[in-house]
């Protein structure tokens, strides 16, 4: 079973998808595939088939993404939390996984035509090394690809993600690319697994649980979450339509909540920039206690504000730079062995 | 001019979708009126009806509230599991203190510990007296002189412990906004960075469990385990986004109005929730 499914929507799905486009559409949707398990049971089959026909399902639902130009995929396949199943479940989803992603290097000219770009993200040290090359070779090999974007959450919880991303920053400090008052909500999210994807807009959760299990808490602050009772290797069309709906009617309150948090955060970094400076003031210039004038202090502010962005910007690079040579090194590996 | 006939359709069928929704909310609030009356008109018959039989009661609102109090109390003990900590998440432009008062009353009355109030434009933290004088004017109303069994604690914005309005340790309440949410992480954060900083703390000490305590000592009360979301938008607007990891949602329609019956059988949903814990 391939990622990239082809083939067309019949002619009632195509015109209802025409229909949704009218409106605003999600450009980004991350999803909580649950009920695998449960319909395995529920089917009689083995557990390990429904995950398999759990994948397929992705690659359905995928190819609905496509139709519906919709051009990022955020998908939960691994919690770190899914370590403490059985031994047997653990070691047969591994296995799906390598399965899996050694037939997306199989498929390049198909992701190649596609423009099909795949991240992984997560905490990949805690799989094994050779599922980890596979992984590699795959992020490797699709990285310049940038029509559309599947991110895996593989290994990961939203906890580990945040506290990883606040690793990062202290090293930044250790390293003297960046100062701690640099550290800021704008900052930390760029910092996170996810920092080259936009928040997703639309959160969807199968099998009619109504929570999100520790999955891009950071990034989903305003997402529309559309919880759906139908077990995930079930999931239609029409299901993805229904959340789509749901989106396009939560629209304006949301768009609205979002701009003022936008609004806020800025405020927050003006505020924080403002202190900086004047405590920089207190330490240099001006013994005499004079307060200087207004322009000359918003001239300060300016600066400052050009100069820590510039702090930032090569700190990100650094990060973005050692996180790629993680992936090529590991690629590489395969390529000796 | 395919364009134009998609649009036109999308248009209604948003019409119509506004419509069910409008239609809905009607139908609850005819449907609460309803059974207002009912109620009316039962409290108007029951005191004549009791008048008959015995004499030597107490007076009818001190009885009623002490059942009252009885009955939800038994209802709390009914459910297979209770939450700790219950948030009630309004995310409608407007806010009716005394709905959220009476919210907060219940809980309270089935035995929840912690309840916690939040709204995306800080209305409540900045309004936190308003919200705390309407809770205790509820809390006389509907389970009468009992403040002794049924106290309150305010949890004040600031992490003084001093400023806290400490009245026992029964209940605890706070109003939280999107503050306590991703700001809380970043100042945690920027507090680690500068112990770094200092050469007080290496990078690699820094993990989960660490930055897990500095914000729970932040907050004061432990991660909901229940939100309750009133309104049509389905999003949890910045609720404190590291704390919602095991967080169940459960949404109703709207705050106006609810009826302890909407609130009660929202618990009883929660208490057959069953968490796997990733296995």
């Amino acid at each position: 079973m391939s990622w990239i499914r082809e083939g067309e929507l019949s002619l009632i799905e195509r015109l209802s998808a025409n229909i949704l486009k009218a409106g605003p559409m999600p450009k980004h949707v991350a999803f909580i595939m649950d009920g695998n398990r449960r319909y395995a049971r529920k089917r009689q089959v083995e557990r390990q088939e429904g995950h398999t026909q759990g994948f397929d399902k992705l690659a359905e639902t995928l190819r609905w993404c496509l139709n519906l130009d919709i051009r990022e995929v955020t998908v939960y396949a691994f919690s770190i939390e899914n370590f403490k199943r059985s031994k047997e479940e653990v070691d047969g989803l591994m296995e799906l996984a390598k399965q899996k992603f050694s037939r997306l290097l199989e498929e390049q000219e198909n992701l190649e035509k596609h423009g099909v770009c795949i991240r992984v993200l997560g905490d990949l040290m805690l799989l094994p090394l050779d599922l980890q090359q596979v992984i590699a070779k795959a992020v490797v090999s699709t990285r310049k690809h940038n029509k559309c974007f599947l991110n895996v959450c593989f290994a990961y919880t939203s906890r580990h993600e945040i506290t990883n991303a606040v690793k990062e920053m202290a090293w930044g400090v250790e390293e003297g690319l960046i100062k701690s008052s640099d550290v800021s909500e704008a900052l930390l999210s760029k910092c996170l697994y996810s920092s080259s994807s936009p928040d997703p807009d639309l959160l969807i959760r199968t099998s009619g649980e109504v929570r999100l299990s520790d999955f891009l808490l950071w990034q989903t602050s305003y997402s529309c979450l559309v919880f759906q009772s139908v077990l995930w290797p079930e999931y239609s069309f029409w299901n993805l339509c229904e959340a789509i709906l749901q989106y396009q009617l939560n629209y304006l309150p949301l768009q609205k909540a979002k701009d003022l948090h936008k609004e806020q955060q800025a405020l927050q970094q003006l505020e924080a920039d403002r202190r900086c400076v004047a405590e920089l003031l207190m330490h240099h210039g001006s013994g005499n206690g004079k307060p200087t004038d207004a322009q000359s202090r918003q001239e300060h502010l300016l600066s400052y504000v050009a100069e820590r962005e510039e702090r930032v910007q090569g700190f990100l690079g650094a990060l973005q730079h050692r996180r790629d040579r993680y992936f090529t090194d590991l690629a590489a590996l395969t390529a000796l062995a | 001019m395919m364009a134009l006939v998609y649009e036109f359709v999308w248009r209604i069928l948003h019409a119509l979708l506004h419509l069910q929704r409008a239609l809905i909310c009607w139908f609850r609030i005819r449907l609460w009126n309803w059974r207002l009356w009912k109620r009316a008109v039962a409290a108007l018959l029951v005191p004549v009806a009791l008048s008959f039989q015995n004499h030597k009661k107490l007076g009818p609102s001190a009885g009623k509230r002490s059942l009252r109090r009885v009955r939800w109390g038994a209802d709390g003990k009914s459910l297979e599991k209770l939450p700790l900590h219950v948030s009630l998440l309004i995310a409608e432009e407007e806010l009716h203190y005394t709905d959220i008062a009476n919210l907060v009353v219940w809980c309270m009355a089935v035995g929840i510990s912690y309840v916690s109030v939040y709204d995306n434009q800080g209305i409540f933290r900045r309004n936190n007296s308003r919200l705390m004088d309407e809770i205790l004017k509820q809390q006389q109303d509907l389970l009468g002189l009992d403040s002794t069994k049924y106290s309150v604690e305010f949890l004040n914005n600031k992490n003084e412990k001093q400023d806290h309005q400490v009245l026992s340790c029964q209940a605890v309440v706070k109003a939280l906004s999107p503050d306590d949410g991703k700001p809380s992480i970043v100042k945690a954060a920027q507090d680690l960075c500068r112990a770094v900083e200092k050469k007080d703390r290496s990078s690699k000490d820094i993990d989960i469990h660490m930055l897990e305590s500095i914000l729970r000592d932040s907050t004061h009360i432990p991660d909901p385990d229940l939100v309750l979301k009133f309104g049509p938008v389905e999003s949890t607007l910045g609720f404190l986004p590291w704390h919602i990891r095991l967080t169940e949602f459960i949404s109703l329609p709207s705050h106006t109005d609810v009826s302890y019956e909407d609130f009660f059988s929202a618990l009883k949903r929660y208490a057959t929730c069953e968490q796997r814990q990733g296995k």
